[in-house]
This record gives structure tokens, C-alpha cells and sequence, in this order.
């Protein structure tokens, strides 16, 4: 019936692990960022949480990488990472609205992958952790392929999160959207630390106003121009073309040094066209 | 990306906490048995994490494979970059 909320977030390793590297500022803000989307997500009441992630070689490997996978599991457990410092749980998963996703995908001509077993790492673990902290609202991961290129394209990822959106309004129950990773990073590689301020303030304005047009320009070389990691962004993209008509609010963006990484948050406000 | 079987291999060790205490232990009965060429087997065997690096092995494989050995960030950076320690 409607699409009743929609957030996006970082999702870097330091959040949670190396917390106190960063400086104290810019982890309050951050922090109280991810306070305020957790408590507007709260007012939603949700059925279910639809969540545009990236995974770091959790389950998948170059023995079979897919564009999209859907996760179609009634549990899933995470984080798989034992230095991440938050416990390791179960998160219930929703089968029949992961089904009803990877149908509508078909019939628009898409073809995701899906897997009934999935196991969460920090990608997807730390935007649960701030924002469903109890893991009581039932999760369907849709995991993009930012690891290894080839990628599908920002165009693509338009249509995926079109087609889900669309599927979402038609539902029966109160869905939310989160999309996670990005901003510009280099996790791991050669110019790991390596944090681009003015691409990534570029990129939250087409994400603020909304606009769909230049947010599908964003090729795979201009995204990984910005490090690696910045390739998570076609998650954000995805979550844009669900929603189709929407303004979007920065709550935060942070370059953290210590972090490696510029980390933003943004709410959405839905217009009555996202919505129903 | 290249490097399949390495990082194949790598991924395991990071990943299954058996082979990691098998590969710890005894680190040539892991590789001996693998399908690396010579060039990989020396470079896991030395823990080159530079030469590992070049020879293809992803960031996100290679960095928590570093951390087993508890490389700090500024060596391992060093090291993909070239020169500096190992």
C-alpha cells in the first residue's frame, strides 16, 4: 500500500569498530544522524525493511557474482566480522515479499538472482544496528554487485529500484527502503584514506533534489574515480529510482579520516506519488 | 581481477576459521596443496602482502588477511604501494 520510509547511510567498518578513532565531533553528529533515522523509522511502524546493500566477499565469490541477488531467507544472522563489536543475531527475513520482489523483477525484465541463505556483514549489520536495533522488523536484502566489475549500470539500478517501488506501493503492507555504502572510499587499496568532499557533496545534492536524470549519468568509472567503495553508491541510486518523486535531507555528511571513508545519512520525504 | 585460486584461498582463511588454524600451523600443507602457480605459493608463503597485491588479489580479501598477521594500516599501505615492509 505504500512505501512509508526511506533512508540512506553509510555503512564503514569504524562506525562501529574503531568508533573512538574519529574525532569526537564528527562521530556525534553522525551518531545523532542515525539517532534520527532510527526514531523516524520507529513512527513508521513498518511491516517489513527493504535494504540496497553491498557485501565485501560474505557470500558471494568469483565463482558465481550476479548484478543483483535478492535475499529470500525467513532468518538471516550477521555480522560474520567477530571484531565489529556489536553481538551476532538473527534478523528475520520476509520470504514472501522477497518472492514477490524477484517476481516482479521477471516480469519487468530483469532477472535478479536470489538465495534462500544469507549471512550479513558490516555492510548490511551497521545501518541494522542504528536503525533497527532490537532486529524486529523483517529484512529483504537486495545485494548489488560493487566488488567486482564489470557493474551493472546506474541506469540499471534505476529500473531495479523503479520496479521494486512500484511493487511496494501496490502492497499490502507499510515498507521502508534503506540503501547503504558509499561515499567516496578506497577500502583496502592502494589509496585507502583517500576521501573525495566535493564528489560526494555533488552526489547528495542530485540525491536531495531528487533528481533522477543526473543521478543515472553516473558512470562506473566516475563512481570508482572516487575510490572503490564509492561504487556502493549505485545502492542510493537504486533507492532514487524506487521512489521516482522525492526531496531528500542531508542530516550528515562527515568525512572521517580515521574512518578512511566520507559516511552521509539523508532522510527522504516521500511526495504522495512515492508513496502510494 | 585476476588471480582466482589465490584468492580463493585467501578468502577461505579469512573466512573459515579451520583452514585459518590449519594455514597458521602449517602453512605449506595448505599451499602445497593448492593450484597457485610458484609465484603465488612464495609470495602467501612470505606473506608479501605486496607482491600478493600485484598479483591481483582484491583489497577487501587482502586487507583482513593483513590484519590476521596483524599488519598495521601504515605498512600495509606501504607495502601495496611498494616499497616498505613486506
Amino acid at each position: 500500500m505504500t512505501i512509508a520510509y526511506a533512508c540512506a547511510m553509510g555503512h564503514a567498518p569504524g562506525i562501529l569498530a574503531w568508533t573512538d578513532a574519529a574525532p569526537a565531533a564528527q562521530k556525534d553528529r553522525l551518531y545523532a544522524a542515525f539517532d534520527e533515522l532510527r526514531g523516524r523509522l520507529e513512527a513508521a511502524r513498518l511491516d517489513a525493511l527493504v535494504v540496497f546493500t553491498a557485501e565485501h566477499w560474505a557470500n558471494f565469490f568469483l565463482d558465481h557474482m550476479s548484478a543483483f541477488c535478492i535475499g529470500m531467507a525467513a532468518r538471516f544472522d550477521g555480522p560474520i566480522e567477530p571484531w565489529l563489536k556489536i553481538p551476532k543475531v538473527e534478523i528475520p527475513g520476509d520470504e514472501q515479499l522477497a518472492r514477490a520482489i524477484v517476481t516482479a523483477c521477471y516480469e519487468n525484465d530483469l532477472e535478479p538472482s536470489f538465495a534462500q541463505e544469507m549471512h550479513f556483514d558490516h555492510g548490511t549489520m551497521t545501518p541494522l544496528h542504528f536503525l533497527t536495533p532490537d532486529m524486529s522488523v523483517p529484512v529483504v536484502p537486495i545485494v548489488i554487485n560493487t566488488l567486482a566489475p564489470p557493474f551493472p549500470s546506474a541506469r540499471r539500478c534505476l529500473k531495479l529500484g523503479r520496479v521494486v517501488g512500484e511493487l511496494l506501493r501496490d502492497s499490502n503492507k507499510r515498507v521502508g527502503i534503506v540503501a547503504t555504502g558509499g561515499m567516496s572510499h578506497d577500502p583496502g587499496e592502494r589509496n585507502h584514506g583517500y576521501i573525495d568532499s566535493a564528489f560526494d557533496r555533488r552526489f547528495l545534492e542530485h540525491m536531495s533534489a531528487g533528481d533522477i536524470e543526473a543521478l543515472g549519468e553516473y558512470s562506473s568509472s566516475a563512481l570508482s574515480a572516487a575510490g572503490a567503495g564509492a561504487v556502493e553508491l549505485l545502492n542510493w541510486i537504486a533507492l532514487a529510482g524506487a521512489l521516482q518523486s522525492f526531496r531528500g535531507n542531508v542530516l550528515s555528511y562527515e568525512p572521517v579520516k580515521p574512518w578512511a571513508t566520507g559516511i552521509g545519512a539523508m532522510s527522504f520525504e516521500l511526495s504522495e506519488r512515492a508513496q502510494h | 581481477m585476476s588471480a582466482y585460486s589465490l584468492q580463493k584461498l585467501i578468502r577461505e582463511i579469512n573466512r573459515n576459521s579451520d583452514t585459518r588454524a590449519r594455514f597458521f600451523q602449517s602453512p605449506h600443507s595448505i599451499v602445497s596443496g593448492s593450484e597457485l602457480s610458484e609465484e603465488e605459493k612464495a609470495a602467501l608463503l612470505a606473506k608479501d602482502f605486496g607482491a600478493l597485491y600485484r598479483l591481483g588479489v582484491h583489497g577487501l580479501l587482502l586487507r583482513p588477511f593483513s590484519i590476521l598477521h596483524g599488519q598495521s594500516e601504515p605498512d600495509y599501505l606501504l607495502a601495496i604501494r611498494g616499497g616498505g615492509p613486506k
